[in-house]
């Protein structure tokens, strides 16, 4: 409905100096308790991978940060069948986690719209 | 008759005048003709050929990133609006150059000139279009060449003819390492001023000058142009196997220095090719080769440098012998002495067909492209008078210093069974 990278006001937020101050340490806390980083996973890494826009965007990825993705979905499984979080000194620490996707998103999506927009163009010619 | 015949020799020399003017438009080679065709066309030539590259592949990879995104339109943005236009957006790369080319309706020169000038001055060369559009068409290409035994015979002709420069592949290795970084440095270095030629058809010289200006004024003058050392040559044999393909042999000779109109009248001499159909015409070669064989003459002219030859093929190895036998006795016999008749022929027929080049604009290109890069005046009466000259003497003479030099001998097909270069009386 509202994309691959579903709806968010964090561009609001973002671009307001107070609303930010105030979201902020809410915002690292949240990220910290939603528990992906104990598992050692990137938010990037819960992006939903089963549409066709995501695919070509991974398809992206240097062979390094697709590598290191898939190294992490195998950690993170180990993770899950142990029933144990990863020992507390290889938690993805805040600022590893980047949005090493997002970008590759977005421009995949920006790509299809135009697309739309030239197959369902009207011309005018003056 | 003689009325048409006065009338054609006026117009190809109005034609070959008003493309003789090449212009130094801040420090862009541009030269224009407008013959009146109903079509127009730009193109943007530039000295970065796979003679110039920095890496294996590098120049035939840049050729296929042509019309890629740039920040004023993206890859698919190019193409669809081209299309409103009705425009055709092609690129094409040789030993010497890169052309990228436009071919329009006349009035729309503002749009293509700037498709075609922000592609040279911001193309973005990211890695993704690299992967996803550019690799696999180098792929196909690169396969496509190498399963063509004529192809590859000259392919392989050039690195034995010439080894590095002129000799690198046209297409890129198989397995290459080339990168979007790679490229982007490459182009960088070979967009810029000195090294780039605009030649237009079907558009008038001060309208084309006007827009190049806006659009290509900022070009950078570039210190670091990717170079090439003056070519050598060197010559030898090799065999290759290769299944399926017809067998193919291909005997070549190389000089060096401008190309001579000497070696453009032998071609003529020596070409198979009948002017009426179903016909062998009068060729020393046609009406003695064995049939299910073709004997085709090769004349390929570079800026300092041609590499002259006879591409023999045929179904089967025997044939291929016998005809090649008889192709190098042609030349041979040529080298010995021609009768002033068929000078005569053989230069009719190589000036028609260096005239009715001109009539495309790939042609045009191809024969005048070089001197318009160097800003010499390109005009068609020059190559015309120059092989007006040509005589009995100086074409034996230049037939028979081919063979002081080793020639470059390429055997594709059933090695076991296709003959050696001794074989054939080289």
């Amino acid at each position: 409905m509202f994309g691959p990278l579903g709806f968010s006001l964090a561009p609001y937020i973002k671009s307001s100096r107070t609303l930010s101050g105030w979201f902020k340490p809410f915002a690292a806390w949240y990220a910290q308790a939603a528990g992906y980083r104990q598992f050692g996973l990137k938010y990037d890494d819960l992006l939903v991978e089963e549409r066709d826009d995501v695919q070509r965007a991974i398809g992206r990825l240097t062979t390094r940060e697709g590598y290191d993705r898939a190294y992490r979905f195998k950690r993170a499984s180990q993770c899950s069948v142990l029933q144990k979080q990863l020992p507390k000194e290889e938690w993805i620490k805040p600022e590893e986690d980047v949005r090493y996707l997002r970008p590759h998103v977005v421009e995949v999506e920006k790509e299809n719209l135009e697309r739309q927009a030239w197959d369902t163009a009207s011309v005018k010619r003056n | 008759m003689l009325a048409a015949r006065a009338s054609t020799a006026r117009s190809v020399s109005r034609a070959a005048r008003s493309f003789a003017t090449v212009s130094d438009t801040a420090g862009l080679k541009l030269a224009a003709i407008d013959q009146g065709q109903p079509t127009a066309a730009v193109t943007f030539l530039v000295k970065a050929g796979t003679r110039y590259e920095t890496k294996p592949g590098v120049a035939h990879a840049l050729k296929n990133f042509a019309f890629k995104s740039t920040p004023k339109r993206s890859a698919i943005g190019t193409v669809r609006e081209s299309e409103l236009y009705g425009g055709v957006l092609s690129a094409s790369h040789t030993r010497e150059h890169l052309a990228l080319t436009a071919e329009f309706l006349r009035g729309d020169e503002a749009f293509f000139v700037d498709v075609l000038s922000s592609f040279i001055t911001s193309a973005k060369y990211t890695r993704h279009e690299f992967q996803e559009y550019v690799t696999p068409v180098v792929e196909s290409e690169t396969t496509a060449a190498t399963s063509d035994p004529a192809t590859q015979a000259l392919e392989v002709a050039h690195s034995i003819a010439f080894r590095s420069g002129l000799g690198l592949p046209l297409f890129a290795p198989t397995h290459n390492s080339i990168t979007a970084e790679d490229i982007k440095s490459f182009a960088s270095s070979a967009f810029s001023k000195g090294n780039l030629a605009v030649i237009g058809t079907g558009i008038d010289q001060a309208t084309l000058t006007k827009l190049v200006e806006k659009s290509l004024g900022s070009i950078a003058t570039s210190s670091t142009a990717p170079t090439t050392s003056a070519s050598k040559y060197y010559g030898g044999e090799t065999r290759l196997e290769a299944h399926g393909g017809p067998q193919t042999v291909f005997i070549g000779f190389g000089t060096t220095g401008a190309p001579s109109a000497e070696l453009a009248a032998l071609a003529a001499h020596l070409s198979t090719q009948s002017a009426v159909k179903w016909s062998k015409g009068l060729s020393p070669i046609a009406t003695s080769i064995p049939e299910g064989t073709s004997v085709q003459s090769v004349y390929l002219p570079y800026s300092d440098a041609t590499l002259f030859g006879l591409l023999v093929q045929g179904s089967t190895a025997a044939g291929v012998k016998e005809a090649g036998t008889i192709a190098v006795k042609a030349l041979k016999d040529a080298s010995a002495g021609i009768k002033g008749e068929d000078v005569k022929k053989a230069v009719a027929k190589a000036k028609f067909s260096a005239a009715s080049a001109t009539d495309s604009r790939d042609g045009l290109i191809s024969l005048f492209g070089s001197q318009i890069l160097s800003g010499t005046g390109a005009s068609l009466d020059a190559a015309l008078a120059s092989l007006d000259k040509v005589n009995e003497a100086a074409l034996s003479k230049a037939a028979s210093s081919l063979f002081k030099a080793k020639p470059t001998y390429v055997a594709i097909g059933d090695v076991h069974s296709l003959p050696f270069a001794d074989e054939l009386g080289l």
